[in-house]
C-alpha cells in the first residue's frame, strides 16, 4: 500500500486507479507478481528471509484456493446439490442419473450419503490412529482403484504397446533409399533401421534386468547394450527436462519484462532509464540485493556455503 | 585444479540468467523444426468434419502454463476456426480460471455461442477415477448444472452426447502430469477406443513416443512442439501472431541456453576426467 501511495504521488494518478485492476494495467498485481517471483529466485543465491516469506505465502494461498475448489466441486456439488436434485426428482416422481444408470431418487440419496459416511470414517484416524473405521473405506478405495487400473492400464500400457512393438521389419510403401536423400526418415531403409533399433534396444534393456539367470557372456553383452539404451533414454529425458525448466525461466523473464512497461513505472518519462529503474521488477531486485548485502556485511549470514 | 572443482555453482545460475535476459531483450527469433507428431496433431483436427464435438481437457495449472497455455489457445483457435464444437473439462483444480478466460476471449472472435458451440463443465475431482466416470457418462459425472447454472441436459451441445463418449469425435488433453495423458489413455483410450491428441510439458514428452500412433493420434511436446503448432495454426489466425512471434523468440533463447548447458557439461567432464587422470 505504501508503495502504491508513493507511486500515486509520483505519477499523479489517483490511488484508487492503482489499487483496482484496469483494462490495460494491474499495478497492485504487478508489484505482487514481481515481488514473489524475485523472492523465489533469491533462493538461487541462498536460503533467505525473502524466499521464506514467499514460500509461506504461497503455501497459505495455495491451501486456501484448493480447499475452496475441492469444497465447491467435491462437497457442495457432489453432496448438497446432488441431494437437492434427487429430492426434486422424488417430488416429480422421476428417476435420477447416477454413474450412468437411471435409479430411484431415494437410492441416489442413500448411496451418496453412504459415500459421505465413508469419507467421514476416513477422518477417524485423526482422532484414534488404530481405529478399525478407516480400514473399510480404504479397502473399498483400493479395490475400486485396482479394478479401474487393471482393466484400463493393462490394455493401454501393456497389451497395446507390446502389439505396437510387433511391426514388420520392412515397409513396402516407404520411399526407396535412393529416391529421397533429403528426408531420410521417410525411406524404407530408415524404417527398417528404426524398427531394428527399437526391437534390439527393448530386448537388451529387458536383459539388463534379468537377475535370476546365470550371467553368461551373451547375457552380459546384451545387458551392456541395454545400459547404453537406458543411458540414451535418460539423456533424452534430461534434455526434455532442461527444455521445460528453461521454458519456465523464459516465461518469468518475459513476465518481468512486461512489468517494466509504461503504466507500472513510478517516475520518469516513458522509456527513459529512470522510468525503467522505478518499475516493479528492477526496484524489487535492487531492494533484495541491498538487503542481502547488508545482511552479509553485518555478519547475519553465517552459512556461506554455495547453494 | 582444486580451484576449478570448488567452483561456485551460482555463477552458472547467473550466466544462464544473463543469457536469457540478453536474448529476450535482443528479440531474435528462430523457427521450430518440422515435427511429424505435431503434424499428426494438426492433421487429425483438420480431418474432423465440421460440427463435430471434441472434448478438451485442461489438465494443468499455473506452474505449467508457460508451456501449455500457448498450445491451449492455439487448439481452441484451430477448433473454432474449423467450426468444431467443444466440451471443456478439467481434472486439475487450478485450470478452470484459465480455461474460462481463454474461451471468453477467443469464442467471440469466431462468433461462437456458449451452450451451442462450446460448454464449460468445470473441474471434476477424483483423478483417473474421475476420467473413468467421464467415460462412463459425461452427464452424470459432472454436477447437473454447467458453470452458468444451466441444467446440463438443456445445453444444446450436450443433446447429442450419451454414455461411453458417444457423440464425441475426439479427446484432446493438455497435460502437465498426474492426472493427465497417461491416465486418459488408460481410462478413455484403452476402454472406449476414442482417438486422443495431447499437448504436454517437455518433461512428459519422452513417455509418449511408445503410444504413438496406435493409442495417441498425435502430440505437441514442450515448447518446441508448441512453437511449431503455433506456426501452423498462426498462419491464418491474426490473434496468434504475437504469441507465435513470442514463442519463436523463446525458441532462440532455448537454443542458446541448451548450447551453454552443453558447453558446461563438456567442461565439467573434461575437468572431472583430467582430475581423475592426474590423481591416478
Amino acid at each position: 500500500m505504501t508503495v502504491l501511495a508513493l507511486q500515486a504521488a509520483a505519477t499523479e494518478r489517483p490511488f484508487f486507479d492503482l489499487l483496482v485492476t484496469q483494462p490495460d494495467t494491474d499495478v497492485l498485481g504487478a508489484w505482487m507478481i514481481a515481488l514473489f517471483t524475485l523472492c523465489v529466485f533469491s533462493f538461487l543465491y541462498k536460503d533467505n528471509p525473502f524466499y521464506k516469506f514467499a514460500e509461506h505465502v504461497f503455501v497459505g494461498a495455495g491451501t486456501a484456493f484448493f480447499t475452496l475448489q475441492y469444497y465447491e466441486e467435491g462437497i457442495l456439488e457432489m453432496i448438497g446439490d446432488h441431494i437437492a436434485r434427487a429430492s426434486e426428482a422424488m417430488d416429480n416422481g422421476t428417476l435420477i442419473n447416477l454413474g450412468g444408470y437411471a435409479i430411484e431418487p431415494a437410492w441416489a440419496i442413500g448411496l451418496r450419503c453412504l459415500a459421505a459416511v465413508f469419507a467421514l470414517m476416513l477422518l477417524v484416524r485423526l482422532v484414534k490412529s488404530d481405529s478399525w473405521m478407516p480400514r473399510w473405506p480404504l479397502a473399498i478405495m483400493v479395490g475400486v482403484y485396482s479394478a479401474l487400473k487393471m482393466t484400463g492400464e493393462t490394455q493401454a500400457k501393456l497389451v497395446l504397446p507390446v502389439k505396437g512393438l510387433m511391426q514388420p521389419l520392412t515397409d513396402p510403401s516407404a520411399a526407396a533409399w535412393s529416391d529421397n536423400w533429403t528426408r531420410i526418415e521417410e525411406t524404407g531403409v530408415f524404417y527398417t533401421f528404426g524398427t531394428l533399433v527399437v526391437l534390439i534396444g527393448t530386448i537388451c534393456a529387458l536383459a539388463h534386468f534379468v537377475f535370476t539367470y546365470k550371467r553368461t557372456p551373451m547375457l552380459s553383452g546384451m545387458s551392456r547394450v541395454g545400459i547404453v539404451v537406458l543411458m540414451i533414454t535418460f539423456g533424452s529425458m534430461f534434455g526434455f527436462t532442461v527444455l521445460g525448466r528453461i521454458a519456465l525461466l523464459i516465461e518469468r523473464v518475459v513476465a518481468m519484462g512486461a512489468l517494466t512497461g509504461t503504466g507500472y513505472q513510478m517516475a520518469g518519462a516513458s522509456g527513459d532509464a529512470l522510468a525503467i529503474f522505478t518499475s516493479p521488477p528492477i526496484l524489487i531486485t535492487t531492494l533484495i540485493i541491498l538487503v542481502l548485502l547488508i545482511r552479509k556485511l553485518g555478519g547475519h549470514d553465517k552459512d556461506d556455503v554455495p547453494a | 585444479m582444486a580451484n576449478v572443482t570448488d567452483f561456485d555453482r551460482r555463477w552458472i545460475f547467473l550466466s544462464i540468467a544473463v543469457l536469457v535476459v540478453a536474448l529476450y531483450i535482443a528479440g531474435a527469433r528462430s523457427a521450430a523444426p518440422q515435427n511429424a507428431y505435431v503434424q499428426s496433431y494438426y492433421d487429425v483436427i483438420e480431418a474432423l468434419p465440421s460440427d463435430s464435438i471434441v472434448m478438451l481437457s485442461a489438465d494443468f495449472d499455473p506452474a505449467s502454463a508457460a508451456e501449455l497455455l500457448p498450445m491451449y489457445q492455439s487448439t481452441i483457435h484451430h477448433l473454432m476456426r474449423r467450426n468444431i464444437r467443444i466440451i471443456n473439462v478439467a481434472t486439475w483444480p487450478a485450470a478452470p480460471p484459465y480455461t474460462l478466460a481463454e474461451f471468453n476471449r477467443i469464442a467471440p472472435q469466431y462468433g461462437k455461442l456458449y451452450g451451442t458451440d462450446w460448454v464449460e463443465l468445470g473441474f471434476l475431482p477424483g483423478d483417473d477415477v474421475a476420467m473413468g466416470l467421464i467415460g462412463t457418462s459425461v452427464k452424470s459425472a459432472f454436477a447437473a448444472e454447467d458453470r452458468n447454472g444451466e441444467p446440463i441436459d438443456s445445453v444444446p451441445i450436450m443433446s447429442g452426447i450419451s454414455d461411453s463418449f458417444s457423440g464425441i469425435s475426439l479427446l484432446i488433453t493438455l497435460s502437465a502430469g498426474y492426472p493427465g495423458i497417461l491416465e486418459w489413455i488408460a481410462q478413455a483410450g484403452g476402454r472406449y477406443n476414442i482417438p486422443i491428441l495431447t499437448g504436454t510439458t517437455a518433461v512428459q514428452t519422452s513417455d509418449l513416443y511408445a503410444f504413438y500412433p496406435t493409442q495417441l493420434a498425435g502430440f505437441v511436446g514442450g515448447a518446441t512442439g508448441a512453437t511449431r503448432y503455433l506456426e501452423m495454426v498462426g498462419e491464418e489466425t491474426a490473434d496468434l501472431h504475437a504469441t507465435r512471434d513470442d514463442n519463436q523468440n523463446r525458441m532462440m533463447i532455448q537454443e542458446w541456453a541448451h548450447m551453454l548447458i552443453l558447453l558446461l557439461i563438456v567442461i565439467g567432464n573434461v575437468i572431472y576426467f583430467t582430475g581423475r587422470g592426474s590423481k591416478s
